[in-house]
């Protein structure tokens, strides 16, 4: 199924998308540190990720992306280096959530 | 025959760690970190899992060491660490600075 690359990103990011303006995460506060956060990893991986498919690493099974393509990448492949910065952030903050609540009690 | 994917792999995690000193983030010294890291490992179990058990990315064989844990190369385990190191650095050398302003 052609959408299926594009569904698992959509898992990775399901939760973290509704979650992550809860109260306790306070993800957007600075917003700043978000963006650089998730876009200086994006660009320096997308980057290492052209090269690499260029260089004959790795390559996409056709039958399971949508076939747009941005800088000779599939779109879920650039898609992805946003995606799981995002979702790490999202757990990281949730991790310490969870060890202030602990400590509080 | 290079490996390619290895070096690159190793050399990710390594400048990933010595970005840490330089940004003096501090984050692997901390418990709360490997916490965090055994739940990434096992989150990527599942989605660089299912990517490669499918496969919706097919590797050459011929740029790594070919040693997979189930499906997964293990290059792409710290790939994936150097990925998630660099976002963090970033975003908690961020908290730190905002947390030295107060």
């Amino acid at each position: 199924m052609k959408f299926e690359y594009f569904i698992v990103l959509l898992g990775v990011a399901a939760v973290p998308l509704i979650r992550s303006f809860s109260r306790e995460i306070n993800f957007y506060k600075n917003i700043k540190r978000f963006l650089a956060s998730v876009f200086i990893p994006f660009a320096v991986f997308v980057i290492i990720d052209i090269i690499s498919v260029k260089r004959g690493l790795w390559t996409f099974n056709p039958d399971y992306v949508t076939g747009i393509y941005l800088f000779s990448l599939p779109v879920e492949e650039v898609l992805f280096f946003a995606v799981i910065p995002f979702s790490c952030l999202f757990l990281w903050e949730t991790v310490k959530y969870f060890e202030r609540r602990m400590k509080n009690k | 025959m290079m490996k390619d994917y290895t070096i690159l792999a190793a050399a990710g995690t390594f400048i990933v760690l010595i970005l840490d000193r330089i940004m003096r983030t501090g984050i692997f010294r901390r418990k709360l970190f490997w916490i965090y890291w055994v739940l990434v490992s096992l989150l990527m179990m599942i989605v660089n899992g299912y990517l490669t058990w499918r496969p919706i990315v097919i590797y050459n064989e011929e740029k790594m060491l070919g040693l997979r844990i189930f499906t997964v190369p293990v290059e792409d385990f710290f790939f994936g660490y150097a990925l998630i190191g660099l976002n963090l650095i970033i975003w908690e050398f961020f908290n730190k600075k905002e947390k030295e302003q107060k």
